[in-house]
């Protein structure tokens, strides 16, 4: 994409967050979005931001980070050096590079701290980036128990901060304008959501000489990951409680090492079902040896069924109306013929393969769009609202959804959380 | 309404005929609905208690009166009554007092209005579009209840042509109407059953209907139209032979081993 064709699509995304919020819906109901979509270019005042973790998504962080109207890094800060030396192409010349986050804290100069390290570390650096007085921003999910979720939440409202984490899809066009057309009725009453993360690859990195697989592949041992529920399926939990407008009652799991039988120690397959008040469930499957279904929610409504992954919405029955709709122009040119009439014509349970509507709205880059809010939520002193809230009840969901798997047994939505 | 309703009108009327019939379905959908808290759901949640349901939806009320109008008519075939134990009860075990405006079940049970509020809302729409002054419509529900008011736009029948439910390219047959409601009901075995269609249970039976048939009936009125297609198609072959009045109803038997066309 060209700098100019970015500029367009920036300017009719926001135009159409913008209007839509001027219709009211949008506003009161994603105001995160409206007023990330306000963001005004802050020249010299931009929020100076510290990355710590500087591996796969901190770098794909600096990038977006780097488009931003209000938003600058400041500084980098990882514990292992090619990772940080990775980082470098990405950021000004100059720009403060750290090994230790503490040092980085103490040095000053920031208004706040990005981080994308490794799930197991991220109240700590959380914590001590508060501590600091700084705002934070935090890669999902939140933290490795439900307890340093809680924490965290806790945290910031003692401090004063604000504390945002990265569920991208909140800014995402497509997800945004889902979600408007779900409230506006247009698939009917949703009562089931068909959520799933396939891949099929090993999920396991290659580890370099100096490094150890513990740190590398952090993802599949149980000290430092949930595995497939913390790092892939927070986001699509996160889209399950926003669209169902609520938080699972219980959910019930069944979790196995199935296909990658290398040492790792959490899933490579795990399929869940979160309930939800008045029997409305999410249907989970993750799993890392087929990969035909890949990522997506598919929301279902007595009228239809909406892929925000795809952009597609699809009715639930495909207008027939076409014999009707021909009678009135024959009429209309004088013309009189039998009509025929869909009946009671039955067919095959067959999948529907309809190719549905585009949901409208495209390609925009929503991990960039999250910083414009964060940046104006810190240069404001107030959260987002609402984004906190999504973010701790999708950790919670995911942690849970793990706890129920490792005991076989449905747990109950806790009683004992944080309000945020 | 979970089906696609279109309503088409020509000629004279008034300028908000179309939303006064439209208003029309939704208040029949909101009473009957079983999909969304209703004054449907509601009496269902009383027979459940085994409590005496008070009807004070009208809508609810009227309907029920034309279903237990429609009983003798229907050979007791049409019923509403979903017995949540055996299938052992039915309307007649249900104690309905109009004039009190009341229902009750000494077992627990729940009225389905499927089979009959396609056909009632389309009567509804009809009488709001002829208040209106409107003498030329046709309005459909699904494509499988239709209703029309007076002749085609360009004089004569209106004229369906109904496809065979086996073969969706052929015609089943075609069906002249004026100032009339047509219902098709059909199943076609339990494993082919169409996505929108529930199996259909025999009264006083618990086990579903499995041999393939379709109904097609016309009748002044939609919701008479959708009761008889709906007993046509759980009817043995005696009752199907009484309820055949050899005028305007027609039942078609699908079963490979039958002869094709029972009536016409
Ligand atoms: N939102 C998204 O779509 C998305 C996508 C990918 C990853 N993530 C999240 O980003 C986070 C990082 O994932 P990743 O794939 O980039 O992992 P990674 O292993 O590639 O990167 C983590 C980095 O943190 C560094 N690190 C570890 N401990 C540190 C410490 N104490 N101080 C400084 N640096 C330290 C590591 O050296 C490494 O470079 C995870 O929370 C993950 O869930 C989010």
């Amino acid at each position: 994409m060209t700098d100019k064709t970015f500029e367009f699509t920036r300017r009719t995304f926001l135009d159409r967050v913008l209007m839509a919020s001027a219709g009211g819906v949008m506003a009161t109901a994603t105001p995160w979005a409206a007023i990330a979509a306000r963001a005004e270019s802050a020249g010299a005042g931009k929020v100076r931001l510290g990355v710590i973790g500087t591996g796969d998504r901190g770098r794909a962080l600096i990038q977006n980070i780097a488009k931003t109207r209000n938003c600058t890094v400041a500084a980098i800060c990882d514990n292992y050096a090619p990772h940080l030396a990775k980082a470098r192409q990405w950021v000004a010349a100059g720009t403060a590079e750290f090994s230790d986050h503490r040092k980085m804290l103490e040095a000053r100069g920031l208004d706040a701290v990005v981080i994308a390290t490794p799930l197991h570390r991220h109240a700590q650096h959380t914590f001590d980036a508060m501590d600091a007085g700084l705002h934070v921003w935090c890669e999902k999910a939140m933290a490795r128990t439900i307890a340093d979720c809680g924490a965290m939440v806790e945290r910031a409202r003692t401090c004063g901060k604000v504390l945002q984490i990265g569920h991208q899809r909140m800014f995402h066009p497509t997800y945004l304008n889902a979600w408007r057309r779900v409230k506006a009725g247009e698939i009917g009453t949703v009562t089931q959501i068909r959520a799933s993360w396939h891949r099929n690859n090993a999920w396991r990195r290659p580890v370099p000489a100096d490094s150890d697989d513990r740190r590398i592949n952090w993802r599949l041992y149980r000290e430092s990951s949930a595995g497939l529920m913390t790092e892939l399926a927070t986001h699509q939990l996160q889209v399950g409680n926003w669209f169902l407008d609520a938080v699972p009652t219980r959910v019930i799991g069944s979790g196995s090492i199935c296909f990658w039988k290398d040492g790792r120690e959490v899933y490579d397959h795990v399929a869940l079902i979160y309930e939800y008040a008045g029997g409305r469930k999410l249907i989970y499957t993750s799993l890392l040896n087929n990969a035909r279904y890949g990522c997506e929610e598919q929301i279902q409504g007595s009228k239809g069924t909406i892929e925000p992954e795809l952009g597609r919405i699809y009715q639930e029955v495909p207008p027939r109306s076409l014999a009707l709709q021909r009678m009135q122009a024959d009429v209309k040119r004088g013309h009189k013929r039998t009509i025929p009439i869909g009946g009671a014509t039955w067919f095959p349970e067959l999948p529907v393969t309809t190719p549905g509507e585009s949901l409208g709205w495209g390609e925009y880059d929503e991990t960039m769009l999250q910083f414009e809010g964060f940046g104006e939520a810190v240069r404001s002193g107030k959260p987002l609202p609402g984004l906190l809230q999504q973010a701790y009840n999708a950790s919670v969901a995911s942690l849970l959804g793990e706890q129920a798997m490792d005991r076989g047994e449905a747990v109950a939505w806790p009683t004992s959380l944080v309000t945020v | 309404m979970g089906t696609r309703v279109e309503l088409y009108r020509f000629g004279d009327g008034a300028a908000d005929a179309l939303a006064l019939a439209q208003r029309a379905i939704e208040q029949v959908d909101d009473a009957l609905t079983i999909h969304r808290p209703s004054a449907a759901t509601a009496l269902n949640e009383a027979l459940r208690r085994g409590e005496t349901g008070v009807i004070d939806d009208p809508l609810l009320l009227d309907a029920l009166i034309r279903i237990d109008d429609a009983r003798a008519m229907t050979e007791r075939l049409f019923d509403p009554t979903v017995d949540m134990r055996r299938a052992t009860v039915r309307w007649e075990r249900l104690r309905f007092d109009r004039s009190a405006a009341t229902l009750a079940c000494d077992a627990p049970a729940a009225l389905d209005f499927g089979g009959f509020g396609k056909g009632y809302a389309l009567d509804r729409a009809v009488t709001a579009l002829r208040d209106a002054g409107v003498a030329c419509a046709l309005l459909s529900a699904g494509e499988s209840s239709m209703a029309v008011i007076g002749e085609h736009p360009l004089g004569g029948a209106w004229s369906f042509a109904v496809p065979d439910p086996r073969d969706a390219d052929r015609t089943l047959v075609e069906v002249a109407l004026i100032d009339e409601a047509l219902s098709i009901s059909s199943t076609l075995g339990l494993g082919l059953a169409a996505p929108e269609r529930a199996a259909m249970v025999r009264p006083g039976r618990s086990a579903a209907v499995v041999a393939p048939r379709s109904a097609v009936v016309v009748d002044a009125s939609g919701a008479v139209a959708e009761m008889l297609s709906t007993a046509l198609i759980v009817a043995d072959d005696e009752a199907a032979q009484r309820l055949q009045d050899g005028v305007r109803r027609m039942l078609f038997d699908l079963a490979p081993a039958a002869p094709t066309r029972i009536f016409a």
